[in-house]
């Protein structure tokens, strides 16, 4: 009896599971990831406790699931009023080498230009004239490119623009690159 | 006479005001830092300046620089936090540094904080409509090869001056023709100071049309007529003396020709 109990608990908490991986992986709007209230409707109210078992279940495939606080704009919200949101994701745990990140077709001067930018923006408080990004990225990569690179890290969700030519730091870069240790790494680098 | 210098005053006092706002919008927009400001000398002439105003627009000036104010005090509080955290480093130092970095090092930094999004891509209602329409707007394989075939013209090679000669780019017969040209464009210019290019170009074959453009661009990089823009318009001016030199400074200008006479202009 106790063992047929337990074996519809493991059964139930699978579906959960699978249901939570299918809306964490794969991509319904134009963010990838689901947002908490999304977990909350298809997986239940503990869904933090599914997310916890996934975990463990991905960290063997070095991947783990991230919750990132999103700004939510005004008129996205019920009361008109601006709000935070969790939104998780699913990322790579550990990193990757230089030869892996070839594979997954980014180019090494494009990454290149995306740590300088990420560096330059956070010794800058996460904010800054396109201007002063498109000229540190000239002075190193070329004027021409420097206006490429720009927008592809725009489109791609590593940077942002706002109305006034402000960039600021993306909703990729949060979920993404771990900033404390970026700069550090930065720091650390002997010329 | 005081009426004169308080009417000064208080233009001078909306103008300081303007200037004010002008620079915390530039500080808040990361154009400077915050401490850029003297916060204290601005909240002084805010003071300076109240007794004056007169209208409900001075008032108002006067509340919107006081609120510019202290967002500016916002970030210089916001500043000085980030600057005692492990994250704050000189954007000076981090330009420098990454203008002596190699590309290899500037992405070894990257990758050790770098922790990609892991996703599947699947077909979505929106992607289905993206592949539709590009597939309604591709032509036939056909027409693209004809397009092809049509662009591939033959590769460069050498040529001599008897060809050159030939083909009417050079020579005597050149010669003439462009000055036939000189003399048309000073003739269409007798009236009024330039003629509109298009007007002066184009003629109902198109092989005409292209023929007149080519001996044109020929007078402007020579100096023979200069090209200028009238209200978006394209016109020609003669030149008196010309040099008949191409111009050092001189910048090249496409003009494409359409094949419909109609899209000329």
């Amino acid at each position: 009896m106790e063992n047929k109990e337990a074996t519809q608990t493991q059964t139930f908490y699978s579906d959960k599971l699978k249901r939570a991986m299918h809306l964490l992986l794969f991509r319904r709007g134009k963010m990838p990831g689901a947002k908490e209230w999304e977990l909350k409707e298809k997986v239940g109210k503990n869904f933090e406790q599914v997310l916890e078992q996934l975990n463990q279940l991905l960290s063997e495939l070095d991947l783990e699931i991230r919750k990132v606080k999103e700004r939510t704009p005004a008129y996205a919200t019920q009361d008109g009023i601006p709000g935070d949101e969790s939104r998780y994701y699913i990322t790579l745990k550990g990193t990757l080498g230089l030869k892996e990140a070839k594979m997954i077709g980014w180019r090494i001067d494009n990454l290149a230009a995306l740590a300088a930018t990420l560096a330059l923006l956070m010794s800058k408080q996460g904010k800054a004239p396109r201007e002063d990004l498109e000229k540190l990225l000239a002075n190193k990569f070329g004027r021409w490119k420097s206006i490429t690179l720009v927008d592809i890290f725009l489109r791609t969700g590593y940077l942002e623009e706002d109305d006034a030519g402000v960039i600021s730091l993306g909703w990729r870069t949060q979920s993404e690159i771990d900033l404390k240790e970026l700069m550090t790494r930065m720091a650390e680098v002997k010329l | 006479m005081s009426k004169k210098a308080g009417k000064h005053s208080l233009a001078a006092g909306r103008r300081e005001l303007k200037e004010l706002v002008d620079t915390c919008d530039a500080i808040a927009d990361r154009k400077f830092n915050p401490f850029f400001l003297d916060v204290k000398l601005g909240v002084e002439t805010l003071r300076q300046f109240f007794p004056l105003w007169e209208t409900f627009q001075d008032h108002c000036m006067d509340a919107h620089t006081l609120n510019r104010l202290s967002e500016v005090v916002r970030l210089q509080n916001t500043q000085l936090k980030f600057q005692s955290s492990a994250l704050y480093a000189d954007p000076e130092f981090i330009a420098r540094k990454v203008e002596r970095m190699s590309e290899k090092r500037l992405v070894e930094v990257l990758l050790h904080s770098w922790h990609p999004l892991a996703e599947l891509e699947q077909l979505t209602e929106e992607t289905v409509t993206d592949a539709l329409n590009y597939w309604d707007a591709l032509l036939p394989i056909a027409e693209r090869w004809k397009k092809r075939q049509f662009i591939e013209g033959k590769p460069p090679s050498s040529t001599d001056a008897e060809t050159l000669t030939g083909l009417g780019i050079q020579g005597e017969e050149f010669n003439k023709q462009i000055a036939q040209i000189y003399e048309e464009l000073r003739t269409s210019c007798e009236t009024s100071k330039f003629t509109n290019y298009w007007a002066f170009v184009r003629r109902s074959n198109y092989q005409e049309t292209v023929r007149r453009a080519y001996f044109v661009s020929f007078l402007v990089t020579y100096g023979f007529a200069k090209l200028q823009t009238n209200d978006g318009n394209l016109s020609l001016v003669p030149v008196d003396h010309p040099t008949g030199k191409a111009a050092s400074n001189s910048v090249s200008f496409p003009i494409p020709i359409p094949r419909s006479i109609e899209h000329g202009e």
